[in-house]
């Protein structure tokens, strides 16, 4: 048996996936990893992830083996470093795989200039799926942990480190623009031509009310020639929506599964993941496509 | 047919229209095609029916755009019948005890009318399961009598009792588990309506036909004492 101990948990560090799909009509959010891209990546250094992705935002976790020994890799933008069962401090780069022993503890201290990073372990982390996926939706209280993971959670790895040789690949090229193309979304009628010039022109900023289900923009207010109520309908990732404030936040993974409030836009699948990782104050700025 | 079309949602969602209305035979229609559309075995991530809307999504425009055509052709087959019967019929026990009836003094007030009269309006009516949604395994149930209709609270409650029954405007609903919420709670229902254990995780469908029927205090604490699984419910409670 293989063990490992959250020595310090660090904030909002979760269990994630690709998704919980084929559940939204009962009511239960997509969630996933916040930036699919960078887990994408690790499933190339550590092919055998078993899905069960640790994911944390800005403070990271510290992970100590108790028992046995462990392959992981980290991924993401962070400043970290290895404590060795010798006292003997390691340095250590992301994506690149590294075998950790009894009495080691990696220590991440915390994502650079961005908001997410994430831990592939290989055999994962002995988890059953909730609904088919290990995305955990705290706010639902769904999935494998249906919590974000607190000091002194343990896990339990059974199976053997396979092979001690180790994978790297070059540092991935995440892309860091702030324009963002985007669509229509199903209400782009509910603003009158001039709003929609204040949406393409104007410059929004991230706030720090920004979370897994959404990130919230300050900016030039987006009122609605028609209504800021609809009827309830289907929502996906992505969704720019505008309350009666004008304010506009774009649904992340835990988004609610039907939503009240026009959507004026919609962002691309692989912008979710570029967005997630801009911290609070980055100003950004939209660029409406008009096909689709 | 209150269908109207099929517009795209982003690069990788569709939004079947059913217009802007609401009522129970649009959401009678919404839910047949919702279960027409389900057994196509579409490669699509969620299927999500609501009031007048159904939204499919899939990964990328390219998966979406080779299963919107398999979407127009079931929609333009007329003889699409449902034959499958999933929906069920549900009798529902809830105790309206003032333990548990947070709001029901503000029904009250606003329609002139005792408590007494509250529950046998309320448990009068055969509601319909509009869809599921706002958390898991939440029920949108309607129309309540007119006598009943009351806006959701100026101020949401910050947490409202697991398996609490509410009334909002034209709806009813049962929360699942603790929740914050502004509907008007009127009572509560002796078990889980909701079960991550269970493949199929949620009690009600949409489509299902709900009737709630009052039990006493004690009533309602031995049937709560029984723990009863889904599948188990489904026996003693549906048709």
């Amino acid at each position: 048996m293989n063990s490992i101990i959250i020595t310090r948990a660090g904030t909002h560090s979760t269990i994630q996936d690709f998704g919980r799909f084929q559940y939204q009509h009962l009511g239960v959010s997509p969630s996933g990893a916040m930036d699919q891209r960078i887990i994408t990546e690790l499933q190339k250094i550590i092919p055998n992830h078993q899905n069960q992705f640790l994911e944390f935002a800005y403070v990271g976790p510290s992970i100590k083996v108790t028992e046995g020994s462990v392959k992981i890799c980290v991924g993401g933008n962070c400043n970290m470093s290895i404590q060795k069962n010798n006292n003997s401090q390691l340095e250590y780069q992301p994506y690149k795989s590294i075998n950790l022993f009894e009495g080691d503890e990696l220590i991440i201290h915390n994502t650079i200039d961005s908001v997410y990073g994430y831990i592939a372990f290989e055999h994962g982390l002995g988890l059953e799926p909730c609904l088919n996926s290990y995305s955990t939706d705290t706010k639902a209280g769904i999935g494998s942990i249906n919590r974000p993971l607190n000091d002194e959670d343990i896990f339990n790895i059974s199976k053997d480190v396979s092979s001690w040789d180790l994978i790297s690949i070059p540092k991935p090229d995440l892309e860091k623009a702030t324009n963002f193309k985007v669509y229509p979304g199903p209400q782009l009628q509910y603003f009158s031509d001039n709003t929609l010039q204040s949406f393409i022109s104007g410059v929004f900023t991230i706030t720090n009310q920004s979370d897994r289900m959404g990130i919230r923009l300050k900016g030039e207010s987006l009122i609605s020639s028609k209504s800021h109520d609809i009827l309830s309908e289907g929502i996906l990732p992505g969704s720019i929506q505008v309350p009666s404030d004008g304010q506009p936040i774009v649904l992340m993974r835990d988004i609610p599964c039907t939503g009240g409030y026009p959507k004026i836009a919609i962002l691309n699948e692989e912008d979710i993941s570029r967005i997630s990782q801009l911290p609070p104050e980055t100003k950004i700025t939209f660029d409406l496509q008009t096909i689709y | 047919m209150y269908f109207k079309g099929i517009n795209s949602y982003g690069d990788r969602g569709l939004v079947l229209d059913f217009g802007n209305e609401t009522s129970k035979s649009i959401s009678q229609e919404v839910n047949e095609v919702f279960l027409n559309i389900s057994n196509l075995n579409l490669q699509s991530l969620n299927i999500i029916p609501s009031f007048n809307k159904i939204v499919v999504i899939f990964e990328n425009s390219k998966i979406r755009d080779q299963n919107k055509d398999k979407i127009s052709l079931k929609m333009k087959d007329t003889n699409s019948q449902t034959n499958k019967k999933i929906n069920k019929t549900w009798e529902i026990p809830a105790c309206y005890n003032e333990d548990f009836a947070l709001d029901i003094k503000i029904i009250q007030k606003l329609h002139q009318i005792t408590k007494e009269e509250v529950v046998n309006l309320h448990s009068s009516v055969r509601y319909y399961t509009y869809y599921i949604g706002f958390m898991p395994g939440f029920p949108y149930l309607g129309d309540v009598p007119s006598q009943l209709i009351t806006p959701r609270l100026a101020t949401p409650r910050v947490k409202i009792p697991a398996r609490s029954i509410g009334i909002a405007k034209n709806h009813t609903c049962i929360y699942p588990k603790v929740s914050p919420g502004g509907w008007n709670i009127i009572g509560q229902i002796p078990f889980d309506i909701f079960d991550l254990q269970s493949s199929y995780p949620s009690l009600f469908l949409p489509g299902d036909e709900v009737k709630f029927y009052a039990v006493s205090l004690s009533e309602f604490k031995k049937i709560k004492k029984h723990n009863f699984s889904l599948n188990e419910l489904i026996k003693e409670y549906s048709s």
